[in-house]
């Protein structure tokens, strides 16, 4: 059975970059629509659809609306296309395909939040992504479809990019709202929460690029429609991406009833291992949320099935499986690096958290490895304070699931080729390092 | 006031201030690095977590919470329970002085922060005794971030103290923080240097041994110095301070924290302003001129040559003829004795004020700020005490001169005796004062550094620096603030106070708080003086 495209529909559909072709097919009818609704009704209706976001937390978009003090005045809606998660690629394939889906869902949600500007902040590296979605701006503005009276309503947005320089922690929302005002990139400390007090000191609401490229589907077919795919907990159509050394590796569409297992295999989807290769692990959610053994490929990616395989959360839902043929200590290692360097440095437990992880991690991936380095890995992954948490924002428990899963899981391999060290080994590095 | 409960005591809070200064204040140790009372607040050392109740967010009752609470960015609510003393919160204090010593280069022997740094304080007392790190540290760089201060960025526990003050105190914003996670580091704009008046208060709030002040750099292991509360003489501002000393030196000026005045700073005119202290240049004996003879008395014989000098010169000329000219920089105390004495030997002596050092204009910090923005105010007065002195002048009556008029006068041939009190810090004697000492026949300087003046004079007396002085200054507010010596004046060098004190007819030892007791008598402004509060050692 294959699944219907509804987010990704005008992927490979000639000039579907253009202002033209993605109205000849349906486009910028739910806007129409949305705004003969009052605010509320289209804050309503996604409450409803229970659309949760999806940029890695899972909170419901509407929800977060609603938190939005009722008297405000000047609210301000950024756009998360800061799509930095290692393996995560499905807010680029979405912007490249589809801007202006991306831009009718901004305008709809900044609707029903009666935000008069919208910021995307998009990821530094992004060229073409940059160039497509400025463009789609430039014609949604020449059409009249942005700026004053929109559509004839006396509803006005404003949409801008920003580009981003190159950290990871700007796409945690708080970092990426400093890095908007022109600051550095730390994250804030809450309350007061955006929804009160955000950019510019005013209300704001940050989504994900994907989240809101729901939206006009949502308005034009209804929440009913979008509860009816996937389980109740997890509803509507879902990008996810499988990476590693599959046949087709890509960004596929599903609901969220789909498995790991299948999203490796489906010959619409990851098609298959290579020839010669099999699957060792998988890390299912971005790199954040932990790993997965080949025993526990038939997790469902949705919201809730993931933290019964100890992993934090469906994450960015972008897959990366690792090969038989891959030595663990390189995973390992790699893990720790990214958040060794992706850490803003501001919380104690989490920037000599990381940094430290990573020093043992690639100890260890370069032979010289000491059991009681697991243990310490471990131990640190718990100080560093794991869910609930003890710093600022949820960097460190993206740095501390893998981690902890792979040294969990994958004891045994680990052990077995520390063991299998020449003797000496560890002394020897030490001393031409220290 | 809320009511609050840590570790089930219940302790009285001032309204709205953190749990963490709530804390601070009824006397618990808990650690923190970011937090300071004067700065905006950050919570990122995360140091100083507790557990604490929250309402539930469905039964509303309270509950503990799942995660521990940064205690600085928690303000009290009456009725609020928080603990310190738990298992959890010990866990996180533990791990983190172990992550704060993993790339730390350990060099507390050559640190000039050991001995009052918050990194050994904590590691001692809530840290643990090795480290499990063995793989390389990383060294971060030592760097000469401006004229007065170097950075020793591997020492540094990324606070942003030192940032936040320079945008929020000073305003001159040269301090950022480049690069990221564990390769963060302070530092300045190229060509921009860390260059403020107030530039030294980074040293101070700086919790480690990261940055350093040039001027004291390697000069003294700090346990071996003993402190003094002061009182800034540098400007009418007044700041409360602390003189560092040893061996009868001075080594360096701390602030004090003082609500009324001063908050948590100084400027570093203040700061670096008692090098004259221990100038060589300074007058350390008494002489006595009569005629061509120049003599050097003991100092117990100077009261009565002075008594009959001046009682001599009254005989001759008339008291009116006698004039006294006092120092901003004087102890209210001290010009009070001088003021009893003259009047005593010269009933109808006319008292004067001797100049008032002016400097540019007022400068107030945030740089550019006004109003109630204000953090911090260096004054264009350059002196401690003209309010103080022209209370004393005000109260004993009769003729009171300003300087100029105390020159117009003297050069139109009014005065003939006089006795004038330097006492600053820098040459002040300028062409016109010089002059007015050939109008003397009876001419008394008591001063630091010699000038003109002396060439004319009939007695000198050697003066103290106020390191070297008890008293009290009034600032430009009018807060009576008392100052304690610090050290012994030079060899051969009589304290001000207490030759005044014996010369105005008093025995034994000078004490400033006696003598304010009898002052008060008449000046109910004596009666009290402001003390700032007492702060405790572990509330950095
Ligand atoms: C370290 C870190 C990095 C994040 N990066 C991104 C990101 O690149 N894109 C994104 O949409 N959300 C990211 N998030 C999640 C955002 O904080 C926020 O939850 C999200 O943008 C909200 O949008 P949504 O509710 O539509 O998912 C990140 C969170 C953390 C803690
Ligand atoms: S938890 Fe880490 S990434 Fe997040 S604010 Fe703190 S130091 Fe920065
Ligand atoms: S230099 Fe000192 S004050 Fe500045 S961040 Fe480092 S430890 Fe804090
Ligand atoms: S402001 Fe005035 S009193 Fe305060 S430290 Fe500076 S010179 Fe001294
Ligand atoms: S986090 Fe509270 S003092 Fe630093």
């Amino acid at each position: 059975m294959s699944f219907e495209s509804v987010l990704l529909r005008n992927r490979g559909v000639t000039g579907s970059t253009t202002l033209k072709v993605y109205e000849s097919r349906g486009g910028y009818q739910a806007v129409r629509k949305a705004l003969k609704m009052a605010p509320d009704e289209v804050v309503e209706e996604v409450k409803k659809a229970n659309l949760r976001g999806r940029g890695g937390a899972g909170f419901p978009a509407g929800v977060k609306w609603t938190f939005l003090p009722k008297d405000r005045t000047r609210t301000l809606l950024c756009v998360n296309a800061d799509e930095s998660e290692p393996p995560t690629f499905n807010n680029r394939v979405l912007m490249e395909n589809d801007p202006h889906q991306l831009l009718e869902g901004t305008m709809i949600a900044g609707y029903a939040t009666r935000a008069q500007i919208a910021y995307i902040y998009m990821r530094g590296e992004f060229h073409e992504p940059f160039h497509i979605v400025q463009k789609a701006i430039d014609e949604a503005y020449a059409a009249g479809y942005l700026g004053k009276n929109i559509f004839g309503s006396d509803y006005a947005l404003d949409v801008y990019v920003h580009r981003g320089a190159g950290a990871y922690v700007c796409g945690e929302e708080t970092g990426l709202i400093e890095s908007l005002e022109g600051k550095r990139g730390w994250p804030r400390i809450k309350p007061p929460f955006p929804a009160v007090e955000g950019l510019f000191h005013r209300p704001t609401v940050v989504n994900n690029v994907e989240t809101l490229s729901c939206l006009p589907h949502i308005i034009e077919r209804g929440a009913d429609w979008f509860t009816a795919i996937g389980p109740p907990h997890s509803t509507g159509p879902k990008l996810f991406c499988v990476s590693g050394p599959v046949k087709r590796p890509g960004c596929y569409e599903a609901p969220m009833t789909i498995t790991v297992r299948e999203l490796i295999e489906r010959e619409d989807m990851g098609g298959g291992m290579l020839p010669g290769k099999k699957v060792k692990g998988v890390l299912p959610g971005g790199v954040s949320m932990g790993i997965l053994t080949a025993d526990e490929l038939d997790m469902k990616m949705d919201f809730e099935d993931p933290r019964k395989y100890g992993l934090l959360g469906l994450g960015t839902a972008a897959a990366v499986v690792i090969d038989e043929g891959t030595d663990i200590r390189i995973v390992l290692r790699n893990m720790a690096r990214f958040y060794g360097t992706e850490s803003c440095g501001q919380c104690t437990q989490c920037r000599e958290g990381t940094a430290w992880m990573h020093k043992i991690a690639t100890r260890i991936a370069a032979g010289a490895g000491r059991i009681e380095d697991l243990d310490i890995l471990l131990e640190t992954a718990r100080n560093m304070g794991m869910m609930p948490g003890l710093s600022i924002c949820g960097l460190p428990d993206g740095a501390t699931y893998p981690i902890e899963a792979i040294v969990k899981k994958f004891r045994g391999e680990l052990e077995e080729r520390i063991r299998a060290q020449p003797r000496g080994r560890v002394e020897e590095l030490l001393k031409v390092l220290n | 006031m809320p009511k609050i409960t840590i570790d089930k005591q219940m302790i009285e809070c001032r309204a709205g201030v953190p749990v963490l200064q709530a804390a601070l204040e009824a006397g618990w140790d808990v650690p923190h690095y970011c937090y300071h009372p004067g700065l905006s607040i950050v919570a990122s050392c995360r140091l100083c977590l507790m557990e604490m109740q929250m309402p539930d967010p469905k039964t509303r009752e309270m509950v503990w919470s799942p995660k521990l609470m940064p205690s600085c960015q928690t303000p009290v609510k009456d009725g609020m329970v928080v603990r310190f003393d738990s298992p959890a919160v010990r866990k996180n204090q533990q791990s983190c002085m172990e992550f704060f010593l993993l790339n730390h280069p350990l060099d507390c022997p050559v640190c000039d922060q050991a001995g009052e740094c918050y990194l050994q304080d904590y590691s001692y007392k809530f840290g643990q005794p090795n480290s499990r790190m063995v793989d390389p540290k990383l060294k971060n760089p030592k760097k000469d971030i401006g004229p007065k201060t170097l950075l020793y960025q591997d020492r540094c526990v990324m606070c942003s103290r030192c940032v936040r003050f320079t945008q929020e105190v000073s305003g001159t914003a040269e301090l950022c923080i480049v690069n990221r996670g564990t390769r963060a580091e302070i530092d300045v704009f190229p060509g921009k240097p860390l260059d403020n008046l107030l530039q030294g208060n980074v040293v101070d709030i700086c919790p480690v041994g990261s940055l350093l002040d040039k001027d004291f750099l390697f000069k003294r292991r700090v346990w071996e110095l003993r402190g003094t509360d002061s009182i800034c003489p540098g400007c009418a501002t007044g700041c409360s301070i602390r003189i560092d000393h040893a061996d009868g030196v001075v080594y360096r000026l701390k602030p004090r924290y003082n609500p009324k005045v001063n908050a948590w700073w100084m400027c570093d005119e203040g700061r670096y302003g008692w090098k004259y202290v221990h100038d060589r240049k300074r007058i350390t004996a008494p002489l006595v001129r009569r005629g061509f003879e120049e003599t050097t008395p003991a100092w117990e014989e100077l009261p009565n040559i002075l008594r009959f000098r001046f009682e001599e010169h009254v005989r001759e000329a008339g008291s009116g003829k006698v004039v006294a000219v006092f120092s901003p920089f004087m102890a209210c105390e001290e010009a009070w004795l001088l003021a009893k004495f003259i009047r005593e030997v010269a009933p109808q002596a006319a008292l004067a004020m001797g100049p008032v050092p002016l400097a540019g204009e007022d400068q107030h910090f945030p740089v550019g700020a006004s109003g109630h923005a204000v953090k911090f105010t260096i004054l264009k007065e350059k002196c401690p005490n003209r309010r103080g002195v022209e209370m004393v002048l005000a109260a004993a009556g009769g003729t009171v001169l300003a300087y100029d008029e105390f020159i117009e006068q003297t050069l139109a041939g009014a005065f003939s005796a006089a006795w004038i009190v330097g006492g600053y810090p820098a040459p002040w004697v300028d062409k016109n004062a010089a002059k007015v000492a050939e109008k003397f026949s009876l001419l008394v300087v008591q001063d630091l550094f010699p000038s003109d003046l002396l060439a004319g004079a009939a007695i000198v007396l050697p003066a103290c620096s106020w390191a070297e002085r008890e008293g009290s200054f009034v600032n430009a507010a009018g807060l009576v603030q008392p100052f304690d010596r610090a050290i012994d004046p030079p060899d051969g060098v009589k304290r001000d106070g207490q030759f005044l004190y014996e010369i105005a007819g008093f025995s034994g030892i000078f004490r400033a708080e006696r003598v304010r007791e009898l002052m008060a008598e008449t000046m109910s402004a004596f009666g009290e003086v402001s003390v700032p509060p007492a702060v405790a050692e572990f509330a950095h």
